[in-house]
């Protein structure tokens, strides 16, 4: 870079400065802290693998699920998302696009913490779910279970970051070119082959922003497997929470958080190289 | 596209049983997505619900002057919040409205790099990061004020108010301020005069954006406020866990309402292309 | 741009009223108790009134940090951070924190000794006044109350309850699902469950009761451990020692592990159904104490003795743990007596007779049995 062009552009730099400090002091430095106390070992003061080996021995089930929950939450959102978004642009009914327009945002803005309340009464044993279930007799009162486990975890994330992907989606579809959609309909083919095969390549950038970003917010939920998931096996965020605020073992919780950033890394990387693979670069 | 090259065979399921269809699964969905919120609007006015009643034995509003009598906390807690809320709109436009100035400009070096980087928050599970913040800060005298509290709000918050800032910004035409360049304002003059009134709108929906993040944010204050601040959220996660159903459907609606007001009229504030444009 | 400038303005009129709020008020007295929402309303709708009354010009403050360890971590941290800041007044007067805790407090010097000090003190007469879980607390702690875990049931759904582990093995092989317990991350009652599973299938309750540390002691819980990650298989898991009342509540189980003063409590109030009742395992469950205690650079010593005075003296220890909270009394039985009638004295043992209480309330372990314990639920059983 030449002299004359860093120095015009200097106070721009210093203006963009204290908002970087604050991310760098408030953010990057206690995410650096995090990730090298994992390797911590407060009991020799020197740096092991020990803390991972206890958090494996004590939480290696909740590892997993907590990679399954997340993922399989994932694809519903994605799949869900694309096919709302994809009626709300090829939709040929107006009053039934309009209906599902004003429905579908609802989650949206709600908090996580409220949505798990929200899910908590709802999806409980004798909660309204059932309840209506039985009063309708699709199900036996016998038969009535609580989804009060991983999968009331799945239910809640899908119906919270459902709007989220929609919406982003649906924004990038509406920006498309609708000249070839109009085309493909004219030649005959069904709509929603032509949502597979002509809109969603265009918009496959947007559907993995949408994804990851919903994939790490579900990754740090703390409050809804809190207030979902009642015992055992629960997501990772819990046993930090619980190492960290029972014992004061931040050693075993910083590994459990190491493992959670290596989760969100694994999923940057495999974004940005599908923005390679497609030869742009990412949104 | 290989579509145009062979004919394709019609799917069209009859009308009467397709708009049957169509409506039903619009039924669904809307069940989806109303019955949650239902649910949690008549325990709000549930005053005694055993097995296995279906509903309410006894309807009425007992546990709403409960939540509201000074004792309880829900009033000091809704204070604490939009307390922190207002700091944290504060700092975050103190420290988004130059930066993102700085990064509408296409001639600033590391453009695209800067504006991952204030992404970092949103990118990294942040659970790990705020108990390790809650640490550092017992060291500063941070953790358990409303200071401390409100500096972890204002990092969630500052991702998405620097980036609408920008966007704002980015939007206004450069002609404008070249003619007040030209009139022999300042720079300083200039930006205050024609920028800054023209990005208002996007500025202001940015400051409503970091309200909402603050007031609902929860791990952040669990870890950092907790026991001496508690904001509406962790209130209503108390009174859930303590079983206390009928107050914690209150308190969740205390939040729902500004969260819901903020969707129906979000788009008079940013237009589809900014909002869309937003954590990307 | 003026809603902006509105916005500013109203930010900083806010923050000036919260520094002036704080200014402006009397002597506050800052108590931060640990335990169920129950132990802070407590202070706040019985004990803080009742000695604001008594101190004009006193303002108590009570903040709540949340049951099982957690909370009274959560005060031993804002201690250790304000002993290794070394500043010379703490900003706490009062705490109320649990056993495990208690014992640490006192280990890091965090606590004041001051019971010899105050006209109550000799009413703090029960063991547990004067050992925490092994750690000697004597002087420094006068228990606020004892509390007892046991069995809730529905009767109309369970015709003869079990009365010991064993039975409850036997009726939950034939009833799936119809127990259900809040493990041992959901507070006290799911720990306490455990505990009495450990103590009567993974032996040596003594030792592990009494001391002294020794590995050796724990040969039997590899097979207790494993047989309760079977039984584990046929329960449900409550959300917490309230969620457990919850669900007996809404009829999704139909026994579970609770705390005698919270069932009381709630069924006072009617948010319990009237016919559930409570029953305590043999070979025993335990119980626990929450403490009184002053952080050793408190503020206001002289006022946080008169408070635990207060709150120690035989009066409230009738009227408010007994009468109205369903505790045990937490000082000498036989001074709080006289203080009630017959009638709400022997309306704390309706379902838990003090016979039941003299054979199967047992306390918890040993704090290091006690870790280990735990651990080893985490790892064997849970994981």
């Amino acid at each position: 870079m030449d002299t004359p062009r860093l120095r015009k552009n200097l106070p721009l730099v210093a203006l963009l400065l204290p908002a970087l400090l604050m991310v760098g002091l408030l953010f990057v430095y206690p995410l650096l802290f995090s990730l090298a106390y994992a390797f911590r070992n407060e009991g020799t003061g020197g740096w092991d693998l020990s803390n991972f080996t206890k958090a494996f021995a004590l939480y290696g089930a909740d590892v997993s699920l907590t990679i399954g929950v997340t993922l399989l939450s994932t694809a519903l959102v994605g799949v869900l998302a694309v096919a709302v978004a994809g009626y709300l642009t090829l939709g040929e009914n107006p009053r039934a696009v309009a209906v599902l327009r004003w429905i579908y945002r609802w989650p949206m803005f709600i908090p996580f913490v409220v949505a798990a309340q929200l899910m908590r009464t709802f999806l409980a044993k004798s909660g309204m779910l059932n309840n209506t279930l039985m009063s309708l007799g699709l199900i036996e009162p016998l038969n009535a279970m609580s989804l009060l486990d991983w999968r009331g975890v799945v239910v809640t994330f899908v119906w919270k970051q459902l709007p989220f992907a929609a919406l982003l989606i649906a924004g990038a579809m509406a920006s498309m070119d609708r000249s070839l959609m109009e085309s493909a309909r004219g030649l005959g083919a069904g709509r929603l082959r032509i949502l597979i095969e002509i809109v969603l390549p265009q918009v496959s950038a947007t559907v993995w922003v949408s994804l990851i970003l919903s994939f790490v917010t579900m990754l740090s939920a703390l409050s809804v497997p809190m207030m979902i998931i009642a015992g055992t096996p629960t997501m990772i965020t819990v046993d930090m929470a619980w190492r960290v605020n029972s014992y004061g073992d931040y050693g075993v919780a910083n590994a459990l958080g190491f493992i959670s950033f290596a989760l969100s890394g694994a999923a940057a990387w495999f974004y940005l190289r599908q923005g390679v693979r497609e030869g742009g670069k990412p949104a | 596209m290989t579509l145009s090259q062979y004919p394709l065979p019609r799917y069209q399921i009859p009308g009467v049983v397709g708009t049957l269809v169509r409506y039903a699964l619009i039924g669904l969905f809307a069940a989806a997505v109303f019955g949650p919120l239902l649910n949690m609007l008549i325990w709000t006015v549930a005053e005694a619900w055993y097995f296995p009643a279906k509903l309410p034995l006894r309807w009425g509003f007992a546990f709403w002057t409960k939540v509201f009598r000074p004792e309880a906390g829900a009033m000091k807690a809704l204070y604490t919040s939009m307390v922190i809320a207002c700091l944290t709109v504060a700092l975050s436009l103190v420290l988004a409205i130059p930066a993102g100035y700085a990064l509408s400009k296409r001639s600033l070096p590391l453009r695209s790099l800067f504006l991952l980087f204030f992404l970092l928050p949103q990118a990294f599970p942040t659970v790990a990061v705020h108990m390790n913040i809650a640490r550092i800060f017992y060291g500063f005298g941070l953790t358990g004020t409303i200071w401390g509290v409100m500096l972890v709000h204002a990092i969630q918050g500052l991702v998405f108010a620097v980036w609408i800032a920008s966007a704002a910004f980015a939007a206004i035409g450069e002609e404008q301020v070249e003619a007040a360049r030209n009139l022999g304002a300042t720079p300083l003059r200039a930006f205050m005069t024609v920028s800054l009134p023209l990005a208002a709108p996007g500025l202001m929906a940015s400051a409503i954006f970091v309200f909402l993040i603050s007031l609902d944010e929860f791990s952040g204050t669990f870890f950092v406020g907790v026991p001496d601040i508690r904001t509406l959220p962790l209130t209503m996660l108390n009174a859930a866990l303590e079983g206390n159903y009928q107050i914690a459907s209150i308190t969740a609606l205390l939040l729902l309402v500004p969260s819901i007001l903020f969707m129906l009229f979000v788009e008079r504030f940013l237009k589809a292309d900014v909002l869309a444009s937003v954590g990307k | 741009m003026k809603r902006l400038h509105r916005t500013l303005v109203v930010s900083a009129l806010m923050t000036l009223g919260v520094l002036s709020g704080s200014a402006n008020a009397q002597v506050t007295l800052n108590v931060i108790s640990g335990g169920s929402q129950n132990m802070v309303d407590y202070v706040t709708d019985y004990l803080g009134p009742l000695f604001e009354k008594q101190n004009p010009g006193v303002k108590v403050s009570v903040v709540g940090t949340g049951p099982d360890d957690a909370g009274s971590q959560k005060m031993l941290e804002k201690l250790l951070a304000q002993k290794n800041a070394g500043l010379a007044v703490w900003d706490t007067d009062v705490i109320v924190p649990n056993q495990q805790k208690t014992g640490e407090m006192v280990k890091e010097g965090l606590l004041m000794k001051y019971r010899d000090s105050i006209p109550t003190g000799k009413y703090a007469i029960s063991q547990s006044a004067k050992q925490a879980l092994g750690v000697n607390v004597d002087g420094y702690v006068m228990p606020m109350f004892e509390s007892q875990t046991a069995l809730a049931y529905n009767p109309d759904l369970i015709k003869t309850p079990p009365s010991s582990f064993d039975e409850l093995r036997a009726f939950v092989a034939k009833n799936p699902k119809s127990f259900g317990y809040n493990g041992l991350k959901g507070g006290m009652s799911g720990v306490a469950f455990v505990v009495g599973w450990m103590y009567a299938y993974g032996g040596n309750p003594e030792v592990i009761q009494q001391g002294p540390y020794d590995q050796k002691a724990l040969a039997g819980w590899d097979k207790a451990f494993s047989e309760l990650k079977a039984f584990n298989q046929q329960v449900v898991f409550t959300p917490g020692n309230a969620g457990t009342l919850d669900m007996l509540n809404r009829g999704e189980i139909a026994m579970g592990p609770v705390w005698v003063d919270m069932f009381q409590t709630w069924k006072a109030e009617g948010r319990l159904a009237p016919n559930l009742k409570l029953k305590i395992l043999s070979p025993g469950m335990p119980g626990q104490p929450y403490y009184y205690a002053i952080p050793a650079k408190a503020k206001n010593v002289e006022l946080a003795k008169k408070f635990i005075a207060l709150a120690t003296s035989p009066e409230v220890q009738a009227e408010g743990i007994v009468k109205r909270f369903n505790w045990y009394p937490g000082i000498d039985a036989n001074v709080v007596k006289p203080a009630l009638d017959t009638k709400t004295w022997n309306q704390l043992f309706v379902d838990v007779t003090p016979e039941d209480l003299a054979k199967n309330a047992k306390p918890f372990p040993l704090a290091p049995f006690f870790k280990d314990m735990r651990e080893q639920y985490e790892a064997k059983v849970q994981n």
